[in-house]
């Protein structure tokens, strides 16, 4: 098997006295789609902070692409391939949605510190930006100011804005929460096939919706009370009755539509 | 829509160039400082307008130009104008390294505290060290050379409303073409995706905290390239150039002209200038109007004069909806 | 050593000033979140309510003795400008801190000028208060009972603060509108009522500072916006919100403008925003306040 992208082990994480994670060991390997679930407060958020470098782990070690990302924060991550979208939906609120996703293509291609080079004038740019939209069906919205976006594509450009980075990881926060239930699939569909088209080689999804999981996961990892409870191949997962009651309470009934 | 911009831009060039021999010495001597103050302005508002930084201090690095102003034509002795700009820039980039450095760390109510308790320490350091600055009797600045000329046929107004004015006209023309060229470039983006929304501009690569330093560096130096230019024509640098209130008058300058636009900080040096020199003719207390003015925007205009069609627009077509729909609407 | 004593008595006698300023800021502050830049200018309005006042009666034949109450009443009228002065801030509470800032601005301009609308622009002093009351030996050095009192009435005032806010009910209330201003409305007070009222406390305590300082140094328009970067000093070092940091940083900084005089006259306000800068740089939260979450 080729080396994992990322990696943990047995990685902890105190808050105070509060233990948030103990003792996770993890690997994320190419072509996966991992998705982390678990009861409220398991710490699942907590873990998506310490993969990416935002939280430093208490014990243990994180690594990505072989090297040590202990706290080495978001920019140095952004540099190294790996992006993220959060749970709660983020975007700028003044900036449009090309704007937005600029941010992360000029970045990525190393030319965000440029203080005299023209934006408007910059075609490669222009392409990218539209290259990505596309693929978000941001095309429409491109320059409104996000605070005008809907929920749904304000979620989008969140993402779309990550992508922009040409990330070989990236790491997905509950990427449907706060979305209607009937929009869930589409997005998580979009977010695929972006993620297929953008060549992203893995991808590490905390979600709390059963369904979505088990269409769009490869590999479910357990969480609960910061510890690993299960790390199983999909089909496997949810063949554990024992295991699928202690993580996600009922097992969905197969097609049904929330 | 740019090309808009860009002939707005040369007509407003063009009208300020035409503008001495109409409007006649008076009236000119009065535009001067907006000129200094537009640059200056144009400084601040790359932190406040597009970072998100608020500085109460900004003072300080008018004052920092305007000393340089005075150490270079009457310390040193050297006339050249040019010379006297690229001092002030440099006094200011230097003043603003480690005051920037250390600024850059915090934000919002932080970095307006912060600021302003180093544009007091600049003060107190140029009011009390009188053997160095001249204590609170300031240092004089004297007339220099535009472009190797001296003018020597021209007395001091003839010089000032003349050569010194178109001088700073062009220079405040292409300053503010430098900052238009920055604040339009990746870096200008950046500043103000960290503007809103720090975290998520760092997941996206952002050096934020590298990027409000930097924001500094350049606000300063056009802070005090602006206060040369006004050191000048009034002859002296004065410690009251740095004290706090001076600072505040400037950020209510911006917001007056409208701190969301690229063009809103020189139209506030000028709409400032002229409604000062108008209250101060109708009454010695001008500065309770001035006050009474700046609550009025901060209440109801908040993106000043250069969103006021905007604001007039939003309130005509309410009014128009709730004419042309006398039964208030179901919300929907 | 007299010089010492003096210079150290002096210094008290600015830090108990600087401390009625510095908690009617730190109480706004605390419960609003509005960091009031005018707080000088009632500071400055205290003043010369003081100097009406105290001339007046003293024309009028009071007993210099009586001076000390009088001018605290005096000071505290300026209280009646804190509900009208509130209503206008409460239009911004929820807009961005720059506005609240700038809005309080436009207020220090406005006072400035009524300030002198009022009582010009000449230094005004209350004469024959000050050493009206003697003054003590302590060793070589004689320190102003004036001085003194100041010194007590600000501790008592202190004192007082600290248990009106422990006590009693509506300190509580204040208290925990400070702490979550939406849970405080939802278990039924009335924050606007305790907006108010807070804000007329702060403007009362500035007030007072004001007029106890007129017997010894005289009013001036300038002084409102020279005492705003002074108390807004105070409150840093000690921590924005805090009524404990209050009183140690106005002893600080009057303590150091006071020891610098001694020692280096160019250093005094220098020292005082020095502390301030490394203050903010080392423990932004200040001495007393709790680091934001
Ligand atoms: N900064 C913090 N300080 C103290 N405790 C924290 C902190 N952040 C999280 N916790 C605690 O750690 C635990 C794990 O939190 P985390 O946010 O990682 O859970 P989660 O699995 O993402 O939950 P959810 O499904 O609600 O998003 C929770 O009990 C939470 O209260
Ligand atoms: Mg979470």
């Amino acid at each position: 098997m080729s080396p994992p992208l990322l990696e943990t082990y047995r990685v902890g994480r105190r808050y105070g006295d509060f233990v948030a994670l103990r003792d996770v060991t993890l690997r994320v390997h190419p072509g996966e789609t991992v998705a982390i679930v678990g009861p409220n407060g398991a710490g699942k958020t907590t873990l998506v902070n310490v993969l990416t470098g935002l939280l430093r782990p208490s014990e243990g070690w994180v690594r990505f692409l072989g090297s040590d990302i202990a706290g080495a924060g978001p920019v140095r991550l952004a540099q190294l391939g790996m992006a993220r979208a959060f749970q709660l939906v983020q975007v700028f609120p003044e900036l449009t949605a090309a704007e937005t996703i600029a941010v992360g293509a000029l970045a990525q291609a190393g030319r965000g510190r440029r203080m005299l080079a023209s934006l408007g004038a910059d075609r490669a740019l222009r392409a990218r930006v539209e290259e990505v939209a596309a693929v978000f069906g941001l095309g429409p919205v491109l320059h409104r100011p996000a605070r005008e976006l809907s929920q749904g594509q304000k979620k989008l450009l969140d993402v779309a804005s990550a992508f922009a980075l040409r990330p070989t990881v990236i790491l997905l926060d509950e990427p449907t929460s706060g979305v209607a239930t009937a929009d869930k699939h589409g997005i998580m569909a979009t977010l695929t096939e972006a993620a297929r088209r953008a060549g992203v080689q893995a991808l590490l999804l905390v979600e709390h919706d059963i369904d979505l999981v088990e269409t769009y996961a490869t590999r479910v990892v357990g969480l609960r009370g910061g510890e690993v409870l299960a790390d199983l191949p999909v089909r496997a997962f949810f063949a554990d009755e024992e295991v699928t009651a202690a993580l996600v309470g009922r097992r969905p009934a197969r097609g049904a539509q929330g | 829509m740019r090309g808009g911009a860009l002939l707005a831009a040369l007509a407003a060039v063009a009208a300020l160039a035409a503008a001495p021999p109409l409007l006649g010495e008076y009236r000119t001597t009065l535009l001067l400082p907006v000129f200094g103050y537009g640059v200056a302005l144009l400084g601040l508002n790359l932190l406040f307008g597009y970072g998100g930084l608020v500085s109460f201090g900004h003072a300080m690095f008018v004052a920092a130009g305007a000393y340089a102003a005075a150490v270079v034509t009457g310390v040193w002795r050297i006339e050249s104008f040019e010379a006297v700009l690229l001092a002030a820039a440099a006094a200011g980039l230097a003043l603003a390294l480690p005051v920037g450095a250390l600024c850059a760390r915090y934000t919002k109510i932080f970095f307006g505290m912060l600021t302003l308790a180093f544009g007091m320490l600049f003060h107190s350091f140029l009011f009390k060290f009188y053997g160095l600055t001249g204590g609170d009797q300031g240092m004089r600045v004297r007339r220099p050379t535009l472009l190797g000329l001296e003018f020597e046929e021209l007395d001091k107004t003839a010089f000032l409303v003349g050569p010194y004015y178109w001088y700073c006209l062009a220079v405040a023309a292409l300053l503010a073409l430098l900052m238009w060229r920055i604040v339009r470039s990746p870096f200008g983006l950046a500043l103000r995706a960290q503007r809103d929304n720090p975290r998520k501009a760092e997941y996206l690569g952002v050096e934020v905290r590298r990027t409000r330093f930097v924001a500094f560096l350049v606000s300063a130096a056009f802070g005090a390239v602006g206060g040369a230019m006004l050191a000048v024509p009034t002859g002296l640098a004065d410690p009251e150039l740095a004290y706090w209130t001076h600072s505040g008058t400037l950020v209510f300058m911006t917001l007056l002209g409208g701190f969301a636009h690229f063009a809103g900080p020189l139209l506030g040096a000028l709409a400032y200038v002229l409604l000062q020199d108008w209250l101060m003719s109708l009454t010695p207390y001008w500065r309770l109007l001035l006050g009474a003015v700046l609550a009025l925007i901060v209440l109801a205009c908040p993106q000043g004069l250069m969103g006021l069609p905007a604001l007039l627009r939003a309130r005509l077509a309410a009014r128009r909806r709730r004419a042309a729909a006398p039964h208030p609407a179901p919300a929907e | 050593m007299a010089a010492l004593i003096e210079v150290l008595a002096a210094g008290l006698f600015h830090a108990a000033v600087l401390f009625l300023v510095a908690a009617g800021l730190q109480l706004v502050f605390g419960v609003q979140r509005i960091l009031n830049l005018a707080c000088g200018s009632f500071y400055a309005l205290g003043a010369y309510l003081g100097v009406t006042a105290g001339g007046l009666a003293l024309g009028a034949g009071l007993s210099p003795l009586l001076a000390l109450p009088l001018l605290v009443l005096a000071g505290a009228a300026v209280a009646a400008l804190g509900p009208p002065v509130e209503r206008l801030l409460r239009l911004v509470y929820d807009r961005d801190e720059s506005f609240q800032l700038l809005l309080t601005f436009a207020l220090v301009l406005m006072f400035q000028d009524l300030i002198r609308m009022g009582w010009g622009s000449q230094p005004q002093q209350v004469e024959g208060v000050y050493l009206a009351y003697g003054q003590v030996q302590l060793g070589a050095a004689r320190i102003p009972v004036w001085n003194l009192l100041v010194l007590a009435a600000a501790i008592a005032i202190a004192g007082g603060l600290g248990l009106f806010l422990q006590r009693t009910d509506f300190g509580r209330i204040l208290r925990a509108t400070a702490e979550n201003r939406r849970m405080a409305a939802s278990l039924g007070v009335d924050t606007g009522r305790v907006y108010a009222a807070v804000f007329t406390l702060g403007t009362a305590l500035g007030g007072i500072g004001g007029a106890l300082v007129v017997p010894a140094a005289a009013a001036v328009p300038e002084k409102a916006v020279e005492l705003v970067v002074e108390a807004f000093a105070v409150v840093v070092i000690g921590g924005l919100g805090s009524m404990p940091g209050a009183l140690a940083g106005a002893a600080i900084v009057g303590l150091l403008r006071a020891g610098a005089l001694l020692v280096w006259p160019e250093l005094e306000l220098l020292a005082v925003y020095a502390v301030v800068v490394a203050v903010l740089l080392l423990r932004p939260a200040g001495l007393f306040g709790r680091p934001a979450a």
